[in-house]
């Protein structure tokens, strides 16, 4: 294998399958083009359920090992990247089971219970492009990071690696409605902390004409007018 | 119509935003929304927020991480 080839996730889209076939049938390189195709997506959901890179990339490794020993168990009616991220959740699920600083998940999940928006601003029009694209992936990075983990790994599997509800949920060994409980929160928190970044700021004139429609016309009409607009 | 306090509306966002829900749930979602100012900002801004983070494909893989990858996989693969 090249090592020193950077990974390019815009391998040619070889079919996975003949791929698969050509492995199973003894060709063992032809597994490179898979790895180098789909390591990306191992990698982020690892990341996404252990929160640190050494854990991950461990967690990495055994996938692919694990999904090269397992290859003549893959079934041709399920997505090959829907096996393979299966087998990465395992693992890294596995892995984090170990560690000993487990925050309880009951505690995770009453303090999300109770989560309500709390940013009202509309945001910027293009607020992408006031970044660099550095600072960009900087952003968006830290807050998926900073989302507890059981938020974060539904965010991922959903709405970065495109699983379906059930096939996340399954993956995550949960059933489909705690999998959208979690998505939406992951959902809500993540637009709270971009928030920040991407809110138009609020002028007192915004601000007090959002109370004011927020709460009422009567009201609004009131504050309008002590404002003097 | 049924109507919806703003509580029911945000439990049913996800839905909309991945173009779920039956035609009547969207519209009684839409209409809401329309005289919402609050679930107006939350709906745009996490439609927006998903655009965002899709757009950017976050989390590439540490070239130290991928070649010491490729350098255990090219030890599984040369056993015999």
């Amino acid at each position: 294998m090249q090592n020193d080839e950077p990974p390019n996730p815009n391998v040619p889209s070889e079919d996975d399958l003949l791929l698969v076939e050509r492995v199973l049938a003894g060709d063992r390189r032809a597994f490179e083009p898979l790895v180098r195709k789909h390591e990306r997506r191992v990698f982020r959901v690892a990341l996404a359920v252990l929160g640190n890179i050494d854990d991950s990339e461990e967690a990495m490794q055994e996938t692919f090992i694990k999904a090269f020993r397992h290859l003549d168990q893959f079934r041709r009616e399920a997505r090959f990247t829907t096996w393979l991220t299966r087998i990465a959740v395992n693992e890294a699920i596995q892995k984090r089971s170990t560690r000993k600083n487990l925050v309880p998940l009951a505690e995770v999940e009453t303090a999300a219970e109770q989560f309500t928006p709390k940013r009202y601003e509309s945001w910027k029009s293009n607020p992408e492009q006031l970044y660099g694209k550095q600072e960009i992936h900087r952003i968006v990075e830290v807050a998926i990071q900073s989302l507890p983990e059981i938020y974060r790994e539904a965010f991922v599997l959903r709405d970065i690696e495109e699983l379906s509800a059930e096939e996340a949920a399954e993956a995550l060994g949960i059933k489909v409605p705690a999998l959208k409980t979690r998505l939406l929160r992951a959902r809500l928190m993540l637009r709270e902390s971009l928030a920040d970044k991407f809110e138009e700021p609020a002028t007192l004139k915004t601000k007090i004409v959002h109370t004011a429609v927020d709460a009422g016309t009567a009201v609004a009409m009131r504050l309008m007018r002590a404002a003097g607009m | 119509m049924k109507t919806m306090d703003c509580r029911d509306v945000l439990a049913n966002l996800s839905c909309y935003l991945d173009g779920e829900g039956s035609v009547e749930l969207r519209a009684t979602l839409e209409e809401h929304i329309s005289r919402c100012r609050r679930c107006r900002v939350v709906f745009d801004t996490t439609g927006r927020m998903l655009k965002i983070v899709t757009d950017t494909a976050p989390f590439e893989v540490p070239l130290a991480v991928s070649a010491r990858l490729y350098a255990r996989l090219e030890k599984v693969l040369s056993e015999p």
